[in-house]
């Protein structure tokens, strides 16, 4: 919701739900921008003018309610047109088009071969780096080691990583401590748990006593989804289960050889396993926690500092392409665009699969789920304090963490908020907020509670 | 004869033994001189060190002692005026005959184009007649054609001195013939100066001006010094005609089999003849003692040189 | 019994390679076969799933399909479809440039050194120690080291080939050099040779049969290695397209990969028996 009109007279120019009262629902409100919404992705140009023509109107009405009152008045037109007499609001849209030119334009981002990394990957073929003057070249890299280690060496510029990584880092959990920055989420959602296709029946947790699974990395969403889903089934992760880390490509052929019994894997490593025969879905992440983050778009601190220009540009860019990836009636378009050898290098039809939402399951069905995976690029502190209280939860973590000074430094949702604003975009007005997973409450204002609160866990 | 081309001084050759006993001494007290464009043969048993003589003469190794004097200078290392022809062949078995002696030409002379190297490396192998078989790798070719290689290489650098250690031992007996003459056949064009180490008393018989016969180690010592008492001019086929063959011979004969055993260890040296070991000249007449001029004597004439050693005592 | 020549052994022998290739080729055809039980599946599910899961095809590709494949690749060996998707000539390529500079490198070093150490007693004893020990290590393990300190991971590949192919050059130099015969020695030290001409017309000479016989060696093993340390660092190169294809389970194009790789090898370990047979010498 972040690609509003400002000229709508029903939009916040702040984050949040349907609160213009003129729809029944969000997705009925949703419904009626979404029209125009496809004219912003479409049309670089009105989009610019609508950045500029935002930050002029939100200059001359600071104030939400009398700007709504103001346009409610005049009409959206007149209020365009009465601007534009006193402000020059071409000028403005052409300087801003132009923009800062970027210190570097042959930039190298590298990322795993995930649907995670769509944003990442489709800015290439669908030209969202190019429109920001930029020349990207997107490198497939073969793990999460090697991404961390060529972004270091600054063969890359910036990288797609598990939002758990830049946190692990900058803590030193596993490594040096390196000044790593999160400036945006890539999506939301899009994991899966696998199950072997023998273990068909055995859809209860609870029946799961002995099995090995594999997640993508200690340090991943992954691992903690799948602990948290299990000790809720009464298992404890660390005693009836085993959970390996395994790179992704070899999962499915692990799954086929029996070396393990599931996973807790990105897409599209879950929908190859069905459609190889090898596995079915048991559920998707979205049942865990709607709206978790999973993988990050990072750069080195040093690159951030060092050349401000390229890196807006550039994170502009992932934000357009995230944008125009969080509309479902573009994800046909990015699957095909995204599955060649040169990105995924997938079948489309899986790849189509897990964008869309419309899947089969592996046992026969024909699944819908539109939001299976999400795109949304606002770094959450919120997330990152999560995160921390699972990492202190299974014992990565030690001592007493200072959960909201760390999760500003990683996850830089300030930068993001103001990123996103010169972006025309709308971030939200706070940097964190309560969420539910699996049902139960997170208060990031209390996470040492939460982690008492459960039953089994490592501290 | 003239001025000594090569003189040996008191050389001696010890190696450390372990610790608190004295040093192995394999010759000591060793003297002798060759003269420009003479033959001198040195036979006598293994372990007397004629080897460890012949590389102290080529540079390749030093003596413990002594000096040893090449055309007036002190031989500090090896040289290009001092050529060598090894035992085993010695030649670089991935260069043709050519590339080897091509090898030795292009070292001695420097600033010469390949052509020219190779013109002059020719001339050597024709003169061991080797023409033909230029190109062959030493793989390819017989000991003996090897051996003459060897010899077309050392003689390429126009050497002052040429050292031969045993360079007939591993052949058969026929090619070691052909080869003798060989050697004969480019002394009598070049005049060289030769120092050769052989087992064989009829090779020194044939080749030699003068024989040096070594005691048996340890403590080893040049006990005399044999003058070829045959002509000049001799031949392989025709040498054991000459009434002085069999007395030179079985002089050389007696002294390998009975007498250098007798003296080894330094045993019936006489203070004098270490310095001067004593000068015979076997011949069917009996053998004399011819008395050698003294090298610590001023420089003497030509005339002088060759009248005493021409004087004759009795035996 | 007349004795076979070996022209008539040369072509029984083929014939025999040729029976063993077919029986292999036609026992992989049947192995791979599939049992066609078609399960009843809904079209529109049928249309989602992978011909593995709707028509019992085995997981494994035959040697029809490899051979397609193949053909695939030799049509068009230099496409370059982008950053991460190029012909399997440019991947085969740039492994054989890393292969090729990393190794030369070696070269540059192993000899000079090993010349060192094989005319040099002092400085063979003094350096063994280290050869000893550093000989050993997997040449992958230098990987996180060079990555952490070269930081740049085309020239951590390079290193690791460098390194991996050092040793067995630097060993053979250094035994070569040391077992020149004492009179090749004399004989260039009586032609007053000098040091740099006794090196380079009798001491390389007489060692390149041994120093070949260490750079055939490493070639192979820079070979090996190259394939490994692509597939872990990724980007380009032979090594990382069998990783690119392995995360897309193309066991076909792996296949394909596998064929590549051993037959460059060869075609390096021949190269190198030419090189080496042109300089051994008979005694």
């Amino acid at each position: 919701m972040s690609f509003d009109n400002p000229f709508d007279a029903k939009t916040k120019l702040g984050h949040g739900g349907c609160s213009c009262g003129h729809h029944a629902s969000d997705a009925e409100h949703q419904k009626a921008i979404e029209a125009d919404n496809r004219a912003v992705a479409r049309d670089e140009d009105l989009r610019l003018s609508r950045i500029v023509e935002s930050a002029v109107v939100r200059a001359l009405f600071p104030e939400d309610a009398t700007r709504r009152a103001f346009l409610r008045a005049v009409g959206t037109g007149t209020a365009a047109a009465a601007i534009a007499q006193f402000l020059p609001l071409g000028a403005i849209t052409d300087a801003f088009a132009q923009g800062a030119t970027p210190e570097k334009k042959d930039l190298k981002v590298g990322f795993i071969p995930i649907t995670c990394a769509t944003p990442i990957i489709m800015a290439h073929p669908m030209g969202f780096y190019s429109k920001q003057g930029l020349n990207v070249e997107v490198v497939k890299t073969a793990g999460w080691a090697v991404i961390r280690d060529k972004t270091l060496n600054k063969e890359y510029d910036a990288a797609h990583m598990l939002s758990p990584m830049p946190l692990a880092i900058t803590l030193g959990v596993g490594s040096n401590p390196i000044p790593y920055t999160m400036p945006a989420v890539e999506n939301i959602n899009g994991q899966a748990i696998t199950l072997s296709i023998k273990h068909k029946d055995k859809r209860n947790p609870k029946d799961w006593k002995g099995f090995k699974f594999a997640v993508p990395f200690d340090y991943s969403m992954h691992n903690y989804l799948l602990r948290y889903y299990l000790a809720e089934a009464g298992l404890d992760p660390d005693k009836d289960v085993q959970i390996r880390s395994v790179p992704p490509p070899e999962m499915v052929a692990n799954l086929r050889a029996d070396n393990i019994d599931g996973f807790l894997a990105p897409d599209p490593v879950n929908q190859r396993a069905v459609f190889d025969g090898a596995g079915f879905i048991h559920i998707l992440s979205k049942e865990i926690w709607d709206g978790h983050p999973c993988c990050a778009f990072a750069a080195s601190k040093e690159f951030v500092t060092q050349m401000p220009n390229t890196y807006s540009a550039l994170l502009k860019a992932i934000i357009e392409a995230t944008a125009f990836a969080s509309k479902q009636e573009n994800r046909k378009q990015i699957a095909e665009a995204i599955a060649p050898a040169n990105y995924l290098n997938q079948p489309p039809t899986v790849v189509e699969q897990v964008l869309t939402g419309t899947y089969a399951d592996g046992l026969g069905n024909i699944v819908k789920a539109s939001n299976r995976i999400d795109f949304d690029p606002f770094p959450w502190e919120s997330f990152a304090i999560w995160i921390m209280t699972q990492m202190k939860r299974w014992g990565q973590l030690k001592g007493d963490v200072d959960y909201k000074a760390i999760a500003k430094q990683v996850f830089l949702a300030t930068d993001a908020t103001k990123l996103m604003k010169e972006a025309g975009l709308t971030p939200p007005d706070s940097t964190t907020k309560k969420f539910k997973v699996m049902g139960k409450e997170f208060d990031p204002e209390k996470p040492e509670e939460y982690i008492a609160s459960f039953a089994i866990k490592r501290v | 004869m003239t001025k000594a081309l090569i003189s040996a001084e008191g050389l001696a050759k010890r190696f450390p033994q372990g610790q608190g006993q004295p040093p192995l001494t394999v010759f000591e007290n060793l003297w002798f001189e060759i003269a420009h464009g003479e033959f001198a043969c040195i036979i006598g048993h293994s372990g007397c060190g004629k080897s460890t003589i012949l590389n102290a003469l080529a540079g390749l190794d030093t003596a413990s002692e002594g000096n040893i004097i090449v055309g007036g200078k002190h031989v500090e290392g090896p040289s290009l005026d001092r050529a060598v022809i090894f035992q085993g062949n010695a030649l670089m078995p991935w260069l043709s005959a050519l590339g080897n002696v091509e090898l030795a030409v292009s070292s001695r002379h420097k600033d010469w184009s390949r052509a020219e190297v190779r013109e002059h490396a020719m001339k050597y192998l024709d003169l061991v007649h080797l023409n033909g078989s230029e190109l062959k790798k030493p793989s390819q070719l017989s000991g003996g054609m090897k051996q003459r290689v060897g010899i077309a290489r050392a003689l390429s650098i126009e050497p002052q001195i040429l050292l031969m250690d045993e360079p007939f031992s591993a052949l058969d007996a026929l090619t070691r013939g052909s080869l003798q003459d060989e050697v004969l056949s480019v002394r009598a064009k070049t005049k060289q100066t030769i120092f050769m180490i052989t087992h064989d008393v009829d090779e020194a018989m044939l080749l030699a001006d003068k024989i040096l016969l070594m005691t048996n180690g340890p403590k080893a010592r040049i006990a005399e010094i044999v003058e070829n008492t045959l002509p000049k001019e001799r031949s392989r086929t025709d040498l054991h005609k000459h009434p002085n063959y069999y007395p030179l011979r079985n002089h050389m004969i007696e002294f390998l089999v009975t007498r250098s055993r007798e003296l080894a260890g330094g045993a019936g040296a006489k203070p004098g003849e270490l310095r001067h070991p004593p000068v015979v000249r076997p011949t069917i007449g009996g053998t004399t003692h011819v008395e050698t001029a003294r090298s610590s004597q001023p420089a003497e004439s030509t005339a002088a040189t060759d009248l005493q050693a021409g004087r004759v005592s009795a035996a | 019994m007349a004795q076979p020549s070996a022209s008539s052994l040369n072509i029984k022998a083929t014939i025999v390679s040729v029976l063993i290739l077919a029986t292999f080729l036609f026992a992989w055809h049947l192995g791979t076969a599939g049992v066609a039980t078609t399960q009843k599946l809904d079209p529109e599910y049928a249309k989602l799933m992978g011909a593995t899961a709707t028509q019992g095809k085995s997981a494994m590709p035959g040697p029809i399909e490899v051979g397609a494949k193949i053909w695939e690749h030799l049509k068009d060996p230099f496409y370059d479809r982008g950053t991460n998707d190029k012909g399997l000539g440019i991947q085969l390529a740039y492994s054989i440039g890393r292969v090729a500079l990393g190794y030369l490198l070696a070269v540059a070093v192993a000899i000079p050194l090993g010349f060192l150490i094989g005319m040099s007693p002092l400085m063979s004893r003094a350096l063994d120690p280290f050869i000893q020990v550093m000989k050993p290590i997997s040449p992958l393990a230098w990987m996180p080291l060079a990555l952490y300190t070269i930081k740049d991971s085309g020239m951590s590949a390079i290193f690791v080939i460098f390194i991996c192919s050092l040793w067995p050059m630097l060993i053979n130099t250094a035994f070569g050099v040391a077992s020149v015969r004492k009179e090749w020695l004399n004989v260039a030290k009586t032609l007053e040779l000098g040091p740099a001409r006794t090196a380079l017309s009798v001491i390389l000479p007489a060692a390149a049969p041994t120093i070949f016989t260490g750079m055939r060696i490493s070639i192979g093993i820079a070979w090996l290695v190259i394939v490994a340390a692509e597939m872990l660092v990724g980007g380009t190169g032979i090594g990382y397209f069998v990783w690119n294809e392995w995360n897309n389970l193309s066991i076909t194009n792996v296949i394909t990969a596998i064929l590549a790789i051993g037959l460059v090898g060869m075609a390096l370990d021949q190269l190198m028996a030419r090189l080496q047979k042109s300089v051994s010498y008979a005694d």
